[in-house]
Order: structure tokens, then sequence, then C-alpha cells
């Protein structure tokens, strides 16, 4: 490795190293919100890095490119950890997280997802993945006096384990089929008169199961609630967010490669897109736990991501895209307000405790509401324009069945988000006054909020800047 | 066109935003209940103020656009910021803007969470004036979606006993005939595209795309699946008796004053200039619902007991008049229909005035517990017996010109369902006579509160009652304003 390459891996080296750094220096000196900021600012830096630094190679050690996708990618997970790490600032005081293991585990799984976007070869995906998946472990169960949390973070681990499993067979399937871990080598090789070869079929399957499990795709989405609901709220932010935004931003350009061959793959995932549209809409109906739900809508989420990434090409990537921004917003601004209102022993979180809750914290409640009707799909609120990006490439490609599924998903996905509303605004009050939210948290969920109603009445220039970036 | 009335002052974009300017307003002042109470009479005030301005100062009797804005928007999409007002849509927003004062008029009391409540209110109205302007499809979804939050915790948080079940069920109806307009619209917009090459979302350029009998069929329907509930027509109706009867006092002038005439807006700007084939196919199918409707609206609203159920189903009756007049598809029929939207928004506006004064006297809505008001409250039943006779169709009163004009329009192309639909105005004096006579006489049952007009009370109702009879008497110059823009959507044409 050249000193050009590790030039072009910059923005991961800072994360990895920066890690490293508040990892060690964490053990010396004991502040907690010190290493909290500074784990913010290093995740910035490599953001402004990725974003401005114009790497020299295009592509590091045949495993990883450096083209724009991968850095659109890295400055998004870098601005989510970023984010993820000043909204914990009061819930790792109230929770006594060691300051500097939670900021360095946070960073690592920054670099973790930036490399599995930039993925260039099997290799570098596996890699990529096990990095942030490990990482994300130990961050399910970081309360270590929760027992819900351990059980989450146990529950993640065999989950995950197993999905591991089917990731490195279906690698190595592959990797026998054609000689290669190279994407475009490996992809090229697996196709055969205009279709795929008997064993990369099986690879892609198993390579399929794993990738299931990872974004919580029906059938594979059992551990999802559980998880969601046992880890710190702030951690479930990020897993439903950018954990499952790198392995999704992986997968397109995976796809995109296979060309014409992948007709029985895009099979598949219409199959899997339908049974996660519907799957996770009729799961979220009857919960009554905010976490669950959110888990619940992001697996529905995923499945209409699912319809963007099956279509492919310009206008699915660019569908896929937008949505994937503006869904993370949403549902990071959302498990923002559950971090906000947490108390020290226990978060907030079933519905009978918020009944009333929007006239004692009307900002907070506001900015939740927000981001409920935006993951609902309602103007002048983002989601709005997600949705309809993703519809129009649906009916652009002639998969109307799928558009129609996913407009009438909407429709009752509109009975859960109403819930947690009417709940916050039209019931009595039962509920107690909980803390006031500090001032980096009201940067923070009023940034999401703007973003989003910003995106929502002028979504152009990220529309523009999604198709830029596209491989 | 664009090019000449585009460097002019964008009055129409000020129309617009200048509510919700007012929301922002309401919001920041939040601590204090007065200062928005007089932030939202101000900016509803000042629309009102701008867009009789406009009323005036405007060559109202030419066709085409009065004023037009386009200005880009979504390029990646294709989607523009498109405004146009003709005679029509001028009218509405003049309807919009008044009822807006009253509902704040009327509000003006709200004890529970004000800033919050005038804040929706304002939005609301940008909402409604958007739906009028709107020229591009997916601007227009944009305001017609922008409708349902704002209403949604109008009558879910300051409603009534059932007031979550009737938000829901508003919300969930209307949502759902909504979503299949945005599948059609963008299915329009892409077969346009194929054919044309040029992917846009404009109304004028849409009118253009050429698609067999089939296809403009669905995309009618999914059209019309929007509207429809909207209006709301038999049998699509049954989510507004909740709605309104749970609404406050604000929520209900709005329901019925305005919310309804954005279906009926979306038929004749859209839907029917869109798919003239599918919408000629349809008449038949439409008179039939509206007649029904018409009927079995009067008979439901004939055995309520509550009055403001019986003020909700008489809309939907009256609606069901409106449709009628669409169906008969002349010139004398159109006009009488967008002049009964406009009677109906008055009338229907000031029945619901009424019963929110009444039951704050009385501290019901059941007939039963309700009679003999006239003797301790003189002037408030005068008042609610004009608006009842206005309602019912008494001649020189806002709702007769309409309805006259839709009976002569209809009479003249289908006599059949003229001659039905003269029996429908007999079941109207049915139910609005059964309700005068219960509530304004009768034996007396005691009002627990005695005093009769106050002050604020007459200021919303004498100009209420102005234009009641105003329009019953003279409706030329609303006529005159609307008909050239009838005679070219009549045509199919549009500028």
């Amino acid at each position: 490795m050249n000193l050009l390459e590790l030039q072009s891996l910059l923005p991961q080296l800072i994360l990895a190293l920066g890690a490293t750094a508040v990892l060690m220096g964490g053990a010396w000196l004991e502040n907690r919100r010190f290493w909290l900021l500074c784990g913010m600012l290093l995740a910035l830096v490599a953001a402004l890095c990725a974003a401005l630094y114009e790497p020299p190679l295009l592509e590091v050690a045949g495993m990883y490119s450096t083209s724009l996708y991968a850095r659109f990618c890295t400055v998004v997970w870098s601005l989510t950890i970023a984010a993820t790490l000043l909204i914990s600032c009061r819930y790792a005081d109230l929770h006594c997280f060691g300051g500097g293991e939670y900021a360095a585990l946070l960073l690592f799984a920054a670099a973790g997802m930036s490399l599995l976007s930039a993925a260039s070869s099997f290799v570098g995906l596996f890699i990529g993945l096990e990095a942030f998946t490990l990482v994300l472990y130990i961050l399910i169960a970081f309360n270590r006096t929760d027992n819900r949390g351990a059980e989450a973070g146990l529950k993640y681990l065999v989950f995950g384990a197993v999905a591991t499993g089917f990731l490195a067979f279906g690698i190595a399937l592959i990797y026998t089929a054609t000689g290669s871990f190279h994407f475009a080598e490996a992809l090229a090789g697996l196709q055969l008169d205009g279709g795929l070869r008997p064993l990369g079929l099986a690879g892609w399957a198993m390579l399929l199961v794993a990738i299931g499990f990872k974004i919580s795709l029906v059938p594979f989405h059992l551990w999802t609630p559980d998880v969601y609901q046992g880890a710190p709220a702030p951690i479930s932010g990020v897993m439903a967010t950018a954990a499952k935004g790198a392995v999704l931003t992986a997968f397109l350009p995976l796809l995109a490669g296979l060309g014409d061959a992948a007709g029985e793959i895009k099979s598949v995932l219409w199959l899997l897109a339908i049974l996660t549209m519907l799957g996770g809409t009729f799961a979220a109906l009857p919960q009554t736990n905010l976490k669950r739900m959110l888990a619940y809508s992001s697996v529905a989420h995923m499945g209409y991501m699912l319809v963007a990434l099956l279509i492919g090409g310009e206008v699915g990537g660019q569908a896929l895209l937008f949505y994937l921004v503006v869904y993370s917003l949403a549902t990071f601004g959302a498990f923002g307000v559950i971090t906000s209102w947490a108390l020290a022993d226990e978060e907030i979180q079933e519905y009978a405790e918020i009944r009333g809750l929007g006239y004692l914290h009307p900002r907070r409640s506001s900015a939740l509401a927000a981001f409920l009707f935006s993951l609902a799909g309602i103007p002048p609120l983002a989601g709005f324009f997600g949705k309809f990006g993703i519809f129009h490439a649906a009916l652009r490609s002639g998969y109307t069945e799928l558009a129609v599924i996913g407009v009438l998903t909407s429709l009752i996905s509109l009975y859960y988000y109403l819930r947690p509303i009417i709940v916050l605004f039209m019931q009595d009050r039962s509920a107690y006054q909980l803390r006031s939210g500090c001032r980096e948290e009201f940067i923070l969920l009023g940034s999401c909020f703007a973003a989003i109603l910003l995106f929502g009445v002028y979504p152009g220039p990220l529309l523009e800047l999604v198709a830029l970036v596209l491989p | 066109m664009t090019a000449e009335t585009s460097i002019t002052f964008p009055w129409l974009s000020l129309l617009l935003w200048l509510p919700l300017l007012g929301t922002l307003l309401c919001l920041l002042w939040r601590k204090s209940a007065a200062a928005c109470r007089y932030l939202a009479l101000g900016t509803t005030l000042l629309v009102l103020l701008v867009s009789v301005g406009l009323a005036v100062s405007l060559e109202t009797g030419a066709g085409g656009w009065l004023l037009f804005e386009d200005y880009r928007w979504i390029d990646a999409y294709g989607i523009r910021y498109t405004l146009g007002m003709d005679g029509i849509s001028l009218l509405l927003i003049l309807l919009t803007a008044f009822l807006q004062v009253i509902a704040v008029l009327i509000s003006w009391d709200m004890r529970k969470h004000p800033a919050l409540f005038f804040a929706l209110v304002l939005v609301l109205e940008t909402g409604i004036i958007g739906v009028f302007l709107a020229l591009d499809l997916v601007l227009f979804y944009l305001f017609w979606e922008l409708m349902l939050i704002p209403m949604f915790f109008l009558i879910g948080v300051w409603g009534h006993e059932r007031r979550v079940y009737a938000a829901v069920k508003f919300f969930l109806f209307t949502l759902s005939g909504s979503l299949l307009l945005l599948l059609a619209i963008i299915s329009l917009y892409l077969l346009h595209g194929e054919q044309t090459g040029v992917y846009t979302f404009a109304l004028a350029a849409l009118k253009q795309t050429e698609l067999n009998f089939t296809q403009e069929m669905i995309f009618y329907l999914c059209f019309m699946a929007a509207f429809v509930v909207k209006v709301p027509l038999f049998p699509f109706h049954t989510w507004l008796p909740d709605a309104h009867t749970e609404a406050p006092a604000a929520g209900s002038v709005d329901l019925a004053g305005l919310l309804l005439k954005t279906g009926v807006y979306g038929m004749i700007r859209f839907a029917f200039p869109l798919f003239p084939l599918a919408a000629e196919k349809s008449l038949p199918v439409l008179a039939a619902l509206a007649l029904i409707g018409l009927f079995y609206a009067a008979w439901i609203a004939y055995l309520q007991f509550d009055i403001k159920r019986i003020v909700a189903y008489s809309s939907v009756s009256h609606l069901g008049f409106v449709i009628l007049g669409l169906a008969a598809w002349n010139q004398t029929a159109w006009e009488g229909s967008v002049l009964l939207m406009i009677s109906h928004g008055v009338t229907t506006g000031a029945l619901f005035v009424m019963i929110a004064m009444i039951r704050q006297r009385t501290a019901t809505r059941e007939v039963d517990k309700l009679g003999g008001l006239w003797q301790s409250q003189p002037n408030l039943s005068a008042f609610f017996l004009l608006f009842c006779f206005a309602s019912l169709g008494l001649p020189g009163l806002a709702n007769f010109a309409g309805e006259i004009l839709i009976l002569i329009g209809v009479f003249s192309s289908q006599p059949l369902w003229g001659a039905i639909a003269v029996g429908g105005i007999l079941f109207a004096a049915a139910y609005m006579l059964r309700l005068l006579q219960e509530v304004i006489w009768g034996p007396c049952c005691e009002p627990f509160d005695k005093s009769d007009l106050c002050r604020r009370e007459w200021l919303i109702l004498i100009p209420l009652a102005l234009l009641v009879i105003w329009l019953g008497c003279y409706p030329q110059p609303a006529l005159d304003v609307m008909r050239a823009p009838i005679q070219l959507l009549l045509q199919g044409g549009m500028p």
C-alpha cells in the first residue's frame, strides 16, 4: 500500500485513526462530553474531507472505489454518526456511558459503513460489513445495567452471525464460479448467455439472505423490533438509518453490475419487496410502543426502497438515494426525540406514557409529528417527494403492481403514524413533565425538521446531487 | 402571455403565502393569546382586502387567466410553480377569504391552545387558496394534501366528544381518494412524456395527451375518486356528517364552506377538461348519484336530532344539486352550479356559525332540548330564520338563484332529471322547517344564558346576512365574472 492509496482513503483513515485516538485518550481523561464532541468533530472533518478532497486514485487495492458515489455515502454516514454523537450528549450523561469508548465505537462504525458503500470487491464488502456490525453488537448492549439491552445485543449477535455465514458462503460460491473477488470481473464471469450460471445463482441466493437479514426484509425481519426496542435510542437511530443505508448503497452497484442477467434476482427482489411492504405495514398496525412501531415502519420503508433498488438504473437509483436520505432524516429525528425524552432509568416508549405530552413539550412533540407525517409521505414534507420518486420510477419501468401496493400500504401506514400523533395531541394529559430538552438536542432536531421541510418544498438540489453521484 | 404577466407584481403568490406568514408569526407569539387573535384576524382581513382589490381592479369579464404566474421549481421531474386565476377561482378565493375572517371571529374566545388553533386555520387558508390557483398537477396535489393536516388537527384537538374518531375518519377517507389521484397524475405524466418527449405536469400540456378510451376512463376514475370523496357525492359521503358534527365551529365553517368546494373545483378544472370523453360517458352516472344523494341526504337530515348533523346532511344534499348542474353540461346549469357553491358556502357557513352561538347559550345541540329561542333571543332567532330560509331556497335569498339556474339548465337538456330534482327543493323545505320549528318556536326550553347577540356576533352576522341577500337578489356581478371561464371550460378549451 503506497502513499497515494492511503491518501485516497483519507476520510476512512480519519475516522479509524481518530477512533483509536479517542479510545486511547478516553482511558486517560474521563470527560464524557469532551470525547463525544471530539468524536463529532472528527466525523465532521471526515465528512468535509470526503466532500472536498479529490482522491488521487480511482480504486484502492482493488477493494475500495473512491468514486463520487462512495464519497457521497461517506459524507452521509459520517454526518449521521456526528449527529448521533451530538444527540447522545445528555443521554450518555444519564446512563453514565464511557465517553471515549462510545465515541470511538461510533467512529469505527462510520469507517465500516463508509468502506462498505465504497466496496468494489467482495472482500471489501465483507470487511466493511463486519467492521460496523461488530461495533453494533457492542453498542446495542452498551447500557450494561439494562437487561433488555443485553437481550437485544445477543439477539442481534445470533442473527448477525447467521447472516455473516450466509454472506461468506455466498461469496465463496461466487468466487468458485468465477475465480475473482472483484465486482466487475466476478459479475461478468457469472453471466452465461444472458443469464446467471447455476453456481452464481446459488451464490446470489446466499447473498440475498444475508442482505435480507441486515436490512430486515420480510421474512428475515423478526429481530428488528426486539433489537430496536432494547438498544439505546440513539443506537436504534443509527441502525435504522445508516446501517441499513450502507448495505443498500453497497448493493445498488452490485445489482447494476449484473445488467440484463439479473432477471431471476429481480423476480426474487420483486417478491421480497411486496412481502416487505405488506409485512412491515401490517405488523406495525397493532404496535403500542414507539420504538417497535418505528422498527416495523423501517421494515416497510425497506420494502419501498427495494422497489427502487430492483428498478435500478438512473431512475431507480435516484429515487433510492433520495428516499434513503429523507427516510433517514425523519427516522433519525424520531429516534432523536425518543433519546431526548429518555429518563435516567428508562426510555419513554409506550404510547400510554406520552399521552398529552404535545402541550408539555410542544417543540419536540411537533417535531416528532412532522417526522411521522414525513414517513407517511404527506406533503409538504420530504417523505412525499421520496414516495413520489419511487412510484414514478415504478410506473415508468412498468412495475404498476408495485406502485399500487406501495400506495395501498402508504394509506394503511397512515393509521400507525397517526396514532402517536393522536396520543400526543388529542388525548388528555396523563404524562408527567419530562426533562426540558438541552441545546444540542434542539439544534439537531431543529436541523432534521428544517431539512425535511426544505426537501419537501424544494427537493431540486438534493435530486440533482443524487443524480450526479450515481455510479 | 407568460412573459408579459410574470413581470408584474406576483399578486397570486402574495395571496397564497400571506396566511402562512401569519402562521409563523402566530407561532412566534404563541405566549400571548390576544396577539395571536389579532394576528390571525389581521392576516385574514389582509387576504380579503387583497382579493377584493384584485376583483375590483381586474378586467373580470374577460375569458382567460386574469393573473398568471409561472416559475421553474423542480427540474428533475419537470414540475413547475404555475398559478393562474380565472373568474371561477376568483369567486372561490373571495369566498375563502371572507369565510376565513368569519372563522377567526367565531373562534375569538378560543381558550384551548389559541396560538396553535389560529396557526392551523391560517395554514388551511393557504392550502385552500393553493388548490384554487394551482395549474401544475403536482403543485395542485401538494395543496390538496396540505389541507388535510390542519383540518385533522382542528377536528381532533378542538372538536367535540367523538373528535378523534371523526378526525381519523376524515383523514383516511380523503387520503384514500387522493392517493389514486397521485398514481393517475404520474401515469398521465409518463404517457405524455413518452408521446411528446416533454416531461411536464402542466395542465395545459397534459390536456393534449392522446389517450385511448380505456386509459382515459381509468385516469378519469382515479381523478374522480379524489374529488367525489371531497364533494362528497353519495355514497362517498359517510365521513362528512361525523367530521362536520365533531369539528369546532371554525372547522365546520371551513369544511362546509370551502373544503367541499375544492372537490367540485377539481372536477371542473382538472377531471373534465383532461378527460372529456370519459367525463361525457359518466354524466348519467354522476347525475343519478347526485339525485340519489339529493334525496337520501335530505331524508336523513329530516330524521336527525342533532342540529349540526341536520345542517351537515343538508350540505350533502346541496352538493348533490351542484353536481347535477355539472352533469347537465350546459352554460346555464354550470353557472347555477358555481353560484350555488358560493351561496352554499355563505349560507351553510352562517348556519354553522349560528349553531355555535346557540350551543354557547344552551349547551346543547339536541333538538329535543331546544325550543322557543325566539322568546329569549329574538335577534339571534331572526338571523337563524333568515339563514334557514336562504338554505331551503326561498326566492330572493342566496341559494335560490343558483338552484333555479341549475333547474333551468337541467330542464333544457334532461327534463327528466329536472323533474326529479324539483322534488329535492321540497325535501329541503321539510327538514329546514322542522329545524326552525324545533329550535326557535315550539315549547320554550330555558337557555341558561339569556343574553342576545353581543357586538362581535353582530359583526359576524351582518356581513353574512347582507351577502345572503345580495347573492339572492342581484347575483349578476358574480355571474358576469364566471360566464367567460365557464364557456371556455364547456368548450373543453382553456387559455
